[in-house]
């Protein structure tokens, strides 16, 4: 993103995503404040999955944590929204760093069934426990401002991908990446592994926490089996791996692309969306392997041929 | 002179099986150590222990006076330790000049913060090892002597003060050969410490300063090449022992 005119391109962009909700109608709001926080869960999960190679299906616990800290904050403690989000971030964070050095030495398949299991145990913990209100959930104050939640989630998005943005040309980057693509020769060249690789964790548990508190004041209701949603952390590797995993902007345009493309066919063709939605993966996932962002890098040198050249080069 | 490795009484014990059984010697600042034996000798087990990669059974590993045998591998690659791979290990989905500013970005004493001098230190090294012109490539990309070339450079954007080099030279002709020959001695020059394993025996005869040899995990040789390599002890574990003709047959 050196280029002067990529930049413009992307403020441009920017600001005609931010003036959105002031001309379309409520329904289009909806859908572009669930589309901005999949993105930002998404820019979450590239962190510790695209970055450092670690496929995390604990996002979705951090997201939990992240709705029931900020809910339990605004209800039990009458803390203002902002406190409660920040407290509900803080646990998340916390809770990352502590389980990050334990289940970080895992890798491969290992991690990520000991991160899918983290999910199971947090919703019948949370199912059973008073403060936060066991099986039926909690019903949060009504904030009605769709605009409000709109600009939040928006601001949500730019904040994840700087973040993104700064660990793609950093130091602490280069590190992850190093880790993603060979650990031995990581540590044998300097990078403190585990330290790097919980710090990683924290950054995603803490992205993945806001935009969990935002959507539960949004949504006012949250109960156990939806806040630690495995299927909400599916859909943000979905995304990131059809954006483009370890690019800046690639879960970004992932989300927006998956989140129009299934808005489409749920009103177009409402009984077998599901099924077109999967082949638009499948296809994906031959097609343009490393995803959306990449198939923007190199469709001016490649042309046509770049998918050609995908399908050649993994033996599909 | 104080020297900048010493192995004391190094053992390594995989599950009832002694890799590594009481070695000990010391390396010398500038100077070229080659570590050879047949295959299964405990040469790669020796460089992982230095590494850090493994922890020893037994014995004390120093580094210029400081014990490092508790020390992970992140720590002792601090303290100026670099090494390569003998199964190459570049980082696939980066570019040669990222592969190798990975290491002047980390290495001996944390490295470089800025990414812009490590990609610079980068860039010279990567023309140290004659590489410069492959450097935006996926280092993916790059065939047998090349990875063997680039495996070197990230060791040497570490700025190590001892290099642990585990068969780079394998599978290189002759002309290569010299090249890599000619890098390794202008590191020395520098006053790096090399221990270098190596297989191809012309190679590390007129490369290294001293050998030390292995052999089922023990060390049983060690000195000039010359005399090392006429050792009987030493051309039998290689060789193996001739046998008399009527005991022969059957085995």
């Amino acid at each position: 993103m050196k280029r002067p005119l990529a930049r413009a391109g992307l403020a441009a962009a920017l600001v005609v995503l931010a003036g959105v909700p002031w001309i379309a109608s409520p329904s289009i709001v909806q859908f572009g404040i669930n589309m901005l926080l999949l993105a930002a869960l998404a820019q979450g999960w590239n962190i510790i999955g695209g970055y450092t190679g670690y496929a995390s299906f604990g996002n979705s616990v951090f997201y939990g944590l992240g709705s029931y800290g900020t809910a339990i904050a605004m209800l039990r403690w009458h803390l203002p929204f902002g406190i409660g989000l920040a407290l509900g971030t803080v646990v998340a964070v916390v809770f990352a760093a502590l389980f990050g050095r334990a289940i970080l030495r895992l890798r491969g398949h290992y991690f990520a069934i000991c991160t899918l299991g983290l999910a199971e145990v947090m919703t019948a913990i949370v199912s059973n426990l008073e403060i936060t209100g066991r099986n039926t959930g909690l019903v949060l104050p009504l904030l009605r401002g769709d605009v409000l939640f709109y600009e939040l989630s928006l601001a949500l998005v730019v904040v994840a991908t700087l973040i993104v943005a700064w660990i793609a040309h950093s130091r602490f980057g280069y590190g992850l990446i190093a880790i993603r693509e060979n650990e031995e020769a990581a540590a044998a060249m300097g990078v403190d592994t585990t330290r790097y690789k919980v710090l990683a964790f924290s950054l995603s548990a803490a992205i993945s926490a806001l935009a969990g508190g935002i959507h539960a004041y949004w949504i006012t209701f949250i109960d156990p089996v939806s806040a630690f949603d495995i299927g909400l952390n599916v859909k943000m590797i979905i995304v990131t791996v059809f954006g483009g995993p370890g690019s800046i902007l690639g879960p970004v345009l992932g989300a927006f692309v998956l989140s129009g493309i299934s808005e489409v066919l749920s009103t177009e063709i409402s009984t077998v969306a599901g099924l077109f939605f999967g082949a638009v993966i499948v296809v994906a996932v031959v097609f343009m392997p490393r995803g959306v962002a990449d198939l923007i890098r190199r469709f001016d040198k490649y042309r046509w041929r770049y998918f050609a050249e995908n399908v050649r080069a993994n033996r599909l | 002179m104080d020297p900048v490795l010493s192995v004391r009484h190094l053992t390594k014990r995989f599950a009832g099986l002694t890799a590594l059984s009481d070695v000990s010697f010391d390396l010398g600042r500038g100077e070229i150590l080659g570590l050879i034996g047949p295959n299964g000798a405990g040469k790669t087990t020796l460089v992982n222990l230095i590494s850090g990669a493994f922890r020893a059974s037994e014995g004390v590993l120093l580094f210029e006076g400081a014990p490092i045998g508790a020390l992970a591998s992140h720590r002792r690659a601090k303290l100026g330790i670099g090494r390569t791979f003998q199964i190459m290990r570049p980082f696939p989905g980066l570019s040669v000049l990222d592969n190798v500013a990975v290491g002047a970005l980390f290495g001996t004493g944390g490295g470089h913060r800025q990414l812009a001098i490590a990609r610079e230190l980068a860039h010279q090294k990567l023309a140290f090892v004659g590489l410069a012109h492959r450097a935006d490539r996926p280092a993916e990309a790059l065939g047998g002597p090349d990875r063997k070339r680039l495996e070197l450079a990230k060791a040497l954007a570490m700025n190590p003060r001892l290099l642990l080099l585990d068969e780079v030279m394998a599978g290189l002709n002759l002309a290569e050969l010299e090249a890599v020959f000619t890098i390794i001695r202008k590191v020395r020059d520098e006053g790096v410490s090399v221990l270098v394993i190596e297989h191809v025996m012309k190679a590390i005869r007129s490369l290294s300063d001293r050998l030390l040899v292995l052999h089922h995990g023990e060390k049983i040789a060690e000195g000039e090449p010359q005399q090392v390599l006429s050792d009987p002890t030493v051309v039998e574990a290689y060789l193996g022992r001739r046998r008399a003709p009527h005991e022969g047959a059957g085995t």
